[in-house]
């Protein structure tokens, strides 16, 4: 071996990227598996095998290895490895050998499927449950031991030890696996298919005693949760939202009732061209699913609680229906796809394009130019639309996507890129339906994602957006969620770019002002005192001028305490001298921080000492913190951004870092002044600017923790080394000599382990703060009816729901509050179940509720509630009992 | 998954050509970092420009955010040359960007990122000879956007170079001219005047400095 490597290697030892392309046999045999098929894999597929067969010595790892690349990483090419794995069943590897290769490469495989057990990688699972699937059509694998291993996955669906998340994904390799195979299971009276099906069918309703998909189906009926909770009636929660699951399970029933007839049209099975095979069957061996290990943050193993629902925007001719078989696999290989190749977007569009060679033919419409097919009855969708919904779908999922917003933006763009004629039309047909879905209950965060989509896209493609097709919804009423959405679009854009940029891309109609879609100028910061005639001109002026040379942060304080003396006699209004100063201060400091982000920071750090007392409430001294203060601060800088929000922000977000606010300062001042402060009139109303202020606290309140955990992971993790280190030392010595240097141990944790466990503490009273501000400013808008106030409740009935073409702006203002409301309980659930968050939260609500009579606002509410916490919830409601 | 696809956030064959440090220390520091190269970028982009799309990688809920851009300046003339550095609070984030947002555009502009070794003092400037970056020394076409401009380009953007002139006539090249954009969150509780009515904790010396001095040099220390 050695002198192999001096002889042969030893030659290019210093040429080191040579050594990085040289390329072992067994590293080539394994590329030609993974890179197997991509010219036409029916006719390499003789060819591959018999190159495997020839590889001499036989190298099974390596040939298993290309395997499991292959099926866990490429699950469109699934079918024909199950083809290729047949092949190799013909023969033993070389004449000694009496096992076929095939087997040996199975059994190997086998091996690898385990480990995929062992560390809950399901969506590998899955895939090698999908190969095992088709090597059962393919009579290699034994259908009874096939069906033994989907039922293990069954008794994980069932075990009581299973969280919401598990039962699904373990549902999921059952229904797939029994897809794919049940053409043969089913040939078998004494395998219980049937068995299978029902406990998928029972898991789901089930799951309906608490129905989630109420809170994340796409299209939003505020009406549906009570008819649903008391009358059961499920239409509305039907309607546009396909729930992943449920396309599986009515998927099986469709194909079971026909005799699992349909299969051969909806998989390739490239593998029965290949002669029945004549030795024994292989049998998969018995696996053990082991229980889920808790993780690390109760908040992340509440992730994918929550059933999937997707929203289908095309007719079911132009884009495959899921609930049907050949939809359902063209789906879940496109999300596969999606998901595998995150890593590399521009591959990734690729891939997708080149989709449709793995299908069956006529799958989707022949490419312009391409040789005529027959068509497929049923079948022959548009691949363009398909991808663009399927991508849509992955993105707007509620309520969290599987990956960040910008992935799949920039997914679609690369298809663009790549297939600009064919792929254009297709985005502009999605962003269509979904400006259409915005005035039928498109959920207020989808609408929110879909904005950002459609800003950041045509920041890729000049801003070229057919703006006029939309001027007849310019008579909508101002709070239409079309009319937002078109606000927003445009408040996006000019963020990414600039204002009179986006103001060309608009036909006249749309440019005016007055029909607020562009802003009336170009978003920039309004100094209060700026004008001579304004009042306290003079002083802010004085102040402004320091800030400008740069005076030392002290020498500020003391001609804002001088300044103090003054006004204190002369002020005017209901006004106190502190909130004029603290806005004069602000003020001056964001004006001459205005310039750019790093001016800004630059201003604020360098009068942080300032800034921190007068948060305080203070001047030149220092103290505790003061609420009053500190809104007051966020008012000035809110008054300053006035016409641009983005700033709003960005300024929070640092006030935070620096710590001259807290979390549950901006959340309390989101919902007491934002209205007030930004729109100059104060209303019980939530929106998406307010929706991201919200979400930067509570990201940051939730961040801190994260942050601090890691830190006391890391720091236990040091201390215990250095107590492993100390007591294998004494040990070492007591070898030695027999006394023990029992001074030298470590006296319990190090003062900085102790103080990182305090800090904990801390932010987790923030935290919970945070929280409690939050349900405590829902609670208001929704939940509590005030004497002549107008009531929430109007438009959660049905009768008001369809009548919503009449609706004023006060009612789709109400409408977007429950929206948010419920995005918040969604989004932030994992966080109300950690130690005594959901007791303190209920509790607040109680005393909220018991003050005021119960209306259906806080039925509704409540209801919301429970659905969030995971109980089963109730609609108490007298006048319909 | 890197057996069937190349990932797009491998290290790229990007390097400052003035670092001293040697190349696998630099692939370490690469392989932590948490600063962005940024380059392409026209002349009038402004940082509010690049925040609101570099924040579309941050994971806020995991204690990232972006910490600070500085804009790269023409060394003679302080107007904007074409390249930033994006700093986050976390390496991930940075990954991101080179999967999600290098190569898409970026007022209007095909974007690059790559991973940096971290900003330092003087690097905010061009390295050419006439100040700006050194692609635009030798550089043959026409670009509006990287101080191509003149009669063709469009009123909008004169006015933009207005402003954008102006805007950094104030940069200065001292140390500690650059913001540091906040650290950690700390316990308040650790705050001198605080500490004094505790009689249990020790007063530490020093701890009355302002915060963000602190932070900076903590900052350079952790880099380098």
């Amino acid at each position: 071996m050695s002198y192999r490597r001096h002889g042969k290697r030893g030659h290019h030892a210093d040429h080191h990227e040579q050594r990085d392309y040289y390329e072992t046999p067994e590293q080539k045999l394994r590329k030609n598996i993974i890179h197997y098929g991509e010219v036409d894999p029916l006719q390499e597929l003789p060819r591959l095998a018999t190159q495997i067969f020839e590889h001499t010595p036989t190298n099974v790892p390596a040939v298993t290895e290309g395997f499991r690349i292959g099926v866990t990483e490429q699950p469109f090419k699934i079918p024909y490895y199950a083809a290729l794995l047949r092949l190799l069943y013909d023969r033993a590897a070389s004449e000694e050998a009496t096992e076929p290769l095939g087997r040996l490469v199975l059994d190997d495989f086998w091996k690898a499927f385990r480990e995929f057990i062992e560390k809950h990688a399901w969506r590998e699972m899955r895939l090698c449950v999908h190969f095992f699937a088709h090597l059962t059509v393919a009579r290699v694998i034994s259908a009874r031991s096939m069906y033994d291993l989907l039922d293990t996955f069954k008794e994980v669906i069932v075990s009581i030890d299973s969280t919401h998340n598990r039962s699904t994904k373990a549902a999921l390799c059952v229904a797939e696996g029994l897809l794919i195979a049940g053409t043969v299971l089913k040939e078998d009276p004494s395998l219980d298919i049937f068995n299978l099906i029902e406990t998928i069918q029972s898991f789901i309703e089930m799951d309906q005693k608490i129905p989630t998909k109420l809170l994340v189906q796409p299209v939003v009926r505020l009406h549906a949760t009570k008819n649903v909770i008391q009358l059961g009636d499920t239409k509305d929660v039907l309607e546009h939202a396909g729930e992943w699951l449920s396309c599986a399970l009515s998927v099986l029933r469709t194909l079971a009732a026909n005799d699992f007839a349909h299969t051969a049209d909806s998989v390739p099975q490239p593998y029965l061209d290949s002669p029945p095979l004549t030795g024994e069957l292989f049998d998969l061996e018995a696996i053990l699913v082991p229980p889920e290990v808790e993780e690390e943050g109760v908040e992340s193993s509440r992730k994918g609680e929550w059933p999937q629902c997707y929203v289908r925007l095309f007719d079911d001719d132009v884009t495959p229906d899921p609930t049907t078989p050949v939809g359902y696999i063209l789906r879940s290989n496109l999300f596969d796809m999606i998901d595998i190749f995150e890593v590399n977007r521009k591959e990734c569009a690729r891939l997708l394009l080149e989709y449709p060679k793995w299908t069956l033919p006529g799958t989707f419409k022949p490419k312009a130019g391409a040789p005529p097919q027959s068509p497929v009855e049923g079948k022959g969708w548009d691949l363009e639309n398909t991808l663009i919904e399927t991508i849509l779908d992955a993105m707007l999922l509620l309520p969290e996507s599987a990956h960040k917003s910008i992935y799949y933006i920039a997914l679609i763009t690369e298809l663009c890129k790549a297939q600009p004629q064919s792929v254009g039309p297709a985005v502009g047909k999605s962003i269509r339906k979904l400006y259409a879905l915005l005035a039928d209950g498109l959920d207020v965060e989808a609408a929110h994602r879909f904005a950002e989509w459609f800003a950041v896209h045509m920041s890729n493609f000049n801003f070229i957006w057919v703006w006029k097709e939309w001027i007849p919804d310019l008579t909508l009423v101002s709070q239409h969620p079309r009319r937002s959405f078109m606000r927003r679009a445009v408040e996006y854009e000019i963020r990414l770019s600039y204002y009179d940029r986006v103001l060309r891309t608009l036909p006249e109609a749309m440019a005016e002002p007055s029909v607020q879609v562009m802003p009336e100028s170009a978003p920039g910061p309004e100094f209060e005192y700026e004008e001579p005639e304004s009042p306290y001109h003079e002083p802010a002026q004085g102040i402004l001028n320091l800030l400008r040379g740069r005076a030392k942060p002290d020498d500020v304080m003391q001609q804002l305490e001088s300044i103090r003396n003054q006004l204190s006699e002369t002020i005017e209004g209901d006004m106190s001298v502190d909130t004029l100063l603290r806005s004069i201060t602000v003020q001056s400091l964001l004006s001459i921080g205005s310039r750019s982000f790093s001016h800004f920071l630059n201003a604020i750090e360098r009068y942080l000492p300032l800034l921190r007392n007068l948060a305080a409430g203070q001047i030149t001294a220092s103290g505790s913190p003061s609420a009053d203060a500190r809104r007051d601060i966020m008012s000035a800088v809110a008054r300053v951004w006035r016409r641009s929000r983005h700033m709003i922000l960005i300024v929070f977000d640092k006030l935070m870092q620096y710590q001259i606010v807290d979390p549950a300062d901006v959340v309390a001042w989101t919902f007491t002044d934002y209205t007030l402060v930004v729109d100059g009139q104060a209303k019980k109303t939530f929106n998406a600017f307010q929706w991201d202020l919200l979400k930067s606290a509570l990201d940051k309140a939730n961040g801190r923790v994260t942050i601090q955990k890691r830190k006391v992971a890391a720091l236990s993790r040091e201390a215990d080394e250095r107590a492993a280190r100390v007591l294998a030392n004494e040990n070492a010595s007591m070898e030695v000599d027999g006394d023990a240097q029992l001074d030298a141990a470590p006296a319990g944790e190090t003062p900085q382990l102790t103080a990182a466990r305090n800090a904990i503490e801390v932010l987790h009273r923030e935290q919970k703060a945070v929280l409690r501000r939050t349900m405590e400013g829902f609670l208001d808008y929704l939940a509590v009816s005030e004497a002549g106030a107008e009531d929430k409740t109007e438009v959660l009935t049905e009768k008001a729901w369809h009548n919503r073409a009449n609706w004023e702006d006060d009612k789709w203002a109400i409408w977007e509050t429950w929206g948010w409301f419920r995005n918040w309980v969604r989004t932030f659930a994992p966080y109300f179940t950690v130690g005594d968050n959901q007791q303190m939260l209920e509790d607040l609500a109680q005393s909220m509720y018991s003050a005021h009579p119960t209306h259906g606002g806080t039925r509704l509410f409540q209801a919301v509630w429970n659905i969030a916490v995971g109980q089963e919830p109730v609609w108490d409601d007298p006048e319909d009992a | 998954m890197a057996h069937v696809i190349t990932p797009l956030d491998q290290p790229s064959n990007y390097k400052d050509s003035q670092s001293r440090v040697d190349r696998q220390t630099q692939n370490e520091l690469l392989s932590k970092s948490t600063t962005l190269y940024v380059g392409n970028l026209s002349f009038y982009t402004t940082e509010e420009q690049i925040y609101e799309l570099f924040s579309k990688c941050t994971t806020p809920e995991d204690g990232g955010g972006i910490k600070r851009i500085i804009m790269g300046l023409d060394r003679n003339t302080r107007t904007p040359c074409g390249f930033c550095f994006v700093e986050y609070y976390s390496h991930a984030e940075a990954l991101a960007c080179l999967r999600y947002i290098s190569g898409t555009k970026l007022d209007e502009r095909i974007i690059r990122c790559d991973l940096d070794l971290g900003y330092r003092d003087g690097r905010q400037f061009g390295r050419g000879k006439s100040g700006g970056q050194v692609r635009d020394e030798h550089r043959q076409d026409y670009d509006p956007g990287r101080g191509g401009w003149g009669a063709q380009a469009q009123r909008a953007e004169i006015e933009r170079r207005r402003e954008v002139e102006e805007r950094y006539n104030d940069a200065q090249d001292v140390p500690g001219a650059v913001a540091g954009g906040g650290g950690d969150w700390k316990d308040v509780s650790e705050n001198p005047l605080k500490r004094a009515r505790s009689p249990d904790d020790e007063g530490e010396s020093g701890r009355g400095e302002p915060r963000a001095k602190m932070e900076e040099q903590e900052h350079d220390a952790s880099r380098m």
